[in-house]
């Protein structure tokens, strides 16, 4: 059955229908059509077709016999790296169906792991580098620890230009009837950030609204996703209320299920609305640098952002 | 008498929660008893989780509704590997006289000493050996000791309950018993119970009995005394070299001192005073998760003295009058929150699967997706429950 969520329904299912990565493709498809895959490591940005890539490659490998010879796990949902390897073990034990020696595992965000599981990981990529291949697909990857990536074929993953996302979403707007003006070909690249998932999902939310799609919609639907009342908390530090200021960081954290960093990154930006002197705008911006660059070594982003709301307050005092 | 025991589930329908966990221990000793051992099957099943879950009340129950005679074991039963053979293997080797199946039991795994392990070899091979199917429980199951066990068995974990069922469960209790709590009383024991369903009930008869809601809490307060006490000289006193050792006294994980300091420096300082704290808080938390990647306890120091003198001297002067500190509110929003989005949750965690995302990113971009969810047959292709349903539909 076609699904009727949009990033299933129009995920390519062969290599031609990719957009972009032209050269990751090419080998990739070759690597594949050989029956022999090493393990590999995708890096790149959120939306930029890795997960597509590795569901192509064993579809491709496993025909119709797919499903039972892969498995796909995601580092930051799985609790632990004991669950992750007790399911690989479990799947590992059986061998593949078909002609293809080995079945394939896609571990996706692969460095929300720490350097100690990803050890534990290698160890297990080698005990069942006889029946497996592995897929890992990561943001950066100088999360990874070298052993792993030594042991990978690493392909980085651009972010789509404009006219790749272009194609995706004229392919659509064709397929469900829905018209689309340049202008809003724009603000859907804009709200895109070249991440093609959440161009779909922008497009399907705004079409499930009215299949005349303009740019006015767009930005709507957009600023519904953007992590709210930034400004009400900055305004309160500024303004020298800590404690309404903290209360209000709390509740948007809570209730948006938004991570520290994202906040972080709400906030940097944010800070250019401000109406502050130019010197007090990069004062602010650095202290958020450093804010973000503790939150990334430290265990508690919450703490984290306590502390730089405080230094806003001091900040304000002195404007 | 006990209202955990009175009021044990004796069916499958009072339990809460656990429906995913029945099916698989039904499963299990129905592939057992199929007689189809072709391969190597599971003849063991561990049932684990936090206490106070239900994990040997679901066994009983089970075994009732399968008509299978149940012979359990607790921990010191297994104390001793001599004592575990003599009664263990006639159990393994007899056929029942009334040809009834049985099921054995084997209660509180994690009560086996590492030490001892022969309680625990013994324990394996009967695993082997044994003609009916066993079924365990355990606290934790990744105990290091327990890594021989794991192997060997089915792993079923059982959820915390919920609060809301928690909450049902004791109003049920108060029914058979003809007794009367205040609902915002009751509500307060199943925030406490976190989870643990028998610690709540047993909260409740404690409190039936002295009518006094805030009697079961004494020691809870204890506690808050002593750190209301080194929050007082942390925060109002001069640091001297007897601020190092102030947070030796209270009988607190250093975790739970830093939830207290970081809820009440805004009550007593302000501006510069403010930041420096905040910014040594920040320290602190660093020095945690350097202690926790490289466990390198020795960082521990420098907390500890962040933490106690470093916040003491961020201020000028000392800080006279009284200030009422308030008890760390944080965790229980978080944990109220999750309540809440609950529903939430597991619409995220149906539509991550089938678009091959991860729940986190799903759970983030919630609001866009949330129109797409509006689609009927969306909702059906995900199989979105009656109530995940409710949740969409209610107005944000």
């Amino acid at each position: 059955m076609e699904s009727e969520i949009w990033t299933e329904k129009f995920r390519p299912s062969r290599f031609s229908d990719v957009v972009g990565q032209e050269e990751i493709i090419k080998r990739v498809e070759a690597l594949t059509n050989s029956l022999n895959i090493p393990h590999f490591l995708f890096a790149g940005p959120a939306g930029t077709g890795k997960s597509t890539l590795a569901l192509i490659i064993v579809k491709e490998l496993f025909k119709e016999n797919w499903k039972e010879n892969y498995l796909e796990l995601n580092a930051s949902d799985e609790r632990g790296i004991q669950i992750v390897r007790e399911k690989v073990k479990n799947f590992a034990r059986t061998k593949s169906l078909g002609s293809v020696p080995f079945k394939v595992i896609f571990l996706d965000e692969a460095d929300a792991l720490t350097p100690e599981a990803q050890q534990a990981l290698r160890r297990t990529m080698e005990n069942y580098s006889a029946t497996c291949r592995f897929i890992l697909s990561v943001n950066y990857s100088s999360k990874v620890i070298d052993p792993i990536q030594s042991r990978c074929v690493l392909f980085r993953f651009k972010i789509l230009e404009k006219k790749d996302i272009e194609r995706v979403i004229k392919k659509i707007a064709e397929t469900e009837n829905l018209t689309i003006d340049q202008n809003s070909i724009e603000a859907l690249y804009e709200g895109s950030e070249g991440d093609c998932r959440r161009c779909i999902n922008l497009i399907q939310s705004t079409a499930s609204i009215s299949p005349d799609i303009n740019s006015e919609l767009i930005s709507t639907i957009l600023s519904s996703s953007k992590p709210k009342d930034i400004k009400i908390i900055l305004d309160y530090a500024l303004s020298g209320d800590f404690q309404k200021s903290r209360e209000k960081l709390l509740d948007v954290m809570l209730k948006e299920s938004i991570s520290g960093e994202d906040i972080i990154k709400a906030i940097q930006k944010e800070i250019w609305n401000l109406p502050v002197e130019p010197e007090l705008k990069v004062k602010l911006t650095e202290k958020t640098g450093e804010t973000e660059f503790r939150i990334v070594e430290g265990s508690d982003p919450f703490i984290q952002l306590q502390s730089l709301i405080a230094s806003f307050v001091l900040a304000g005092i002195g404007k | 008498m006990q209202w955990t025991e009175k009021h044990r589930p004796k069916s499958l329908h009072e339990i809460k929660d656990q429906d995913e966990a029945i099916l698989k221990i039904k499963n299990f000793i129905g592939t057992f008893y199929l007689g189809k051992l072709t391969k190597t099957p599971r003849k063991a099943l561990v049932l684990h989780g936090p206490p106070g879950i239900g994990k040997t009340t679901l066994a009983h129950v089970i075994a009732k509704e399968e008509n299978l005679e149940i012979f359990e074991l607790n921990a010191s039963d297994l104390r001793n590997k001599l004592k575990l053979k003599e009664i263990l293997r006639p159990a393994i080797e007899q056929k029942s006289l009334i040809r009834k199946g049985k099921i054995i039991l084997v209660d509180e795994v994690d009560g086996i000493s590492a030490v001892d392990r022969g309680g625990l070899m013994e324990l394996l091979s009967l695993i082997t050996l044994t003609n009916y199917p066993i079924i365990i429980t355990a606290n934790n199951i990744w105990a290091p000791k327990l890594s021989g066990l794991r192997k060997k068995s089915e792993l079923v974990r059982l959820k915390e309950i919920n609060y809301n069922s928690i909450k049902d469960v004791m109003i049920n209790v108060l029914r058979k018993e003809n007794n009367f709590i205040n609902n915002n009383f009751l509500t307060k024991i199943a925030i406490n119970a976190k989870g643990d369903l028998r610690s709540a009930i047993n909260d409740l008869q404690t409190a039936s009995i002295t009518k006094d809601p805030s009697s079961n809490l004494v020691d809870e307060r204890n506690k808050e005394t002593d750190i209301f006490n080194a929050l007082k000289l942390v925060f109002k006193g001069k640091p001297t070299n007897e601020t190092l050792s102030i947070y030796d006294s209270v009988k607190m994980p250093i975790d739970e001192i830093i939830l207290w300091v970081e809820e009440n420096i805004p009550a007593e300082y302000q501006r510069r005073e403010l930041k420096r704290a905040y910014d040594l808080l920040s320290k602190v938390d660093i020095f945690r998760k350097r202690i926790y990647r490289q466990q390198y306890w020795r960082f521990l120091v420098y907390e500890n003295i962040l933490l106690s003198y470093g916040v003491s001297s961020s201020k000028k002067d000392v800080k006279p009058g009284f200030t009422s500190y308030k008890k760390p509110t944080r965790i229980l929003k978080i944990w109220m929150n999750n309540q809440k989005t609950f529903k939430k949750k597991s619409i995220a965690k149906k539509y991550a699967r089938k678009v091959h995302v991860g729940e986190k990113r799903i759970m983030s971009e919630f609001p866009i997706i949330r129109n797409i969810l509006k689609n009927p047959e969306v909702r059906r292709e995900l199989r979105l429950s009656d109530e995940e349903i409710n949740y969409l539909d209610k107005p944000i």
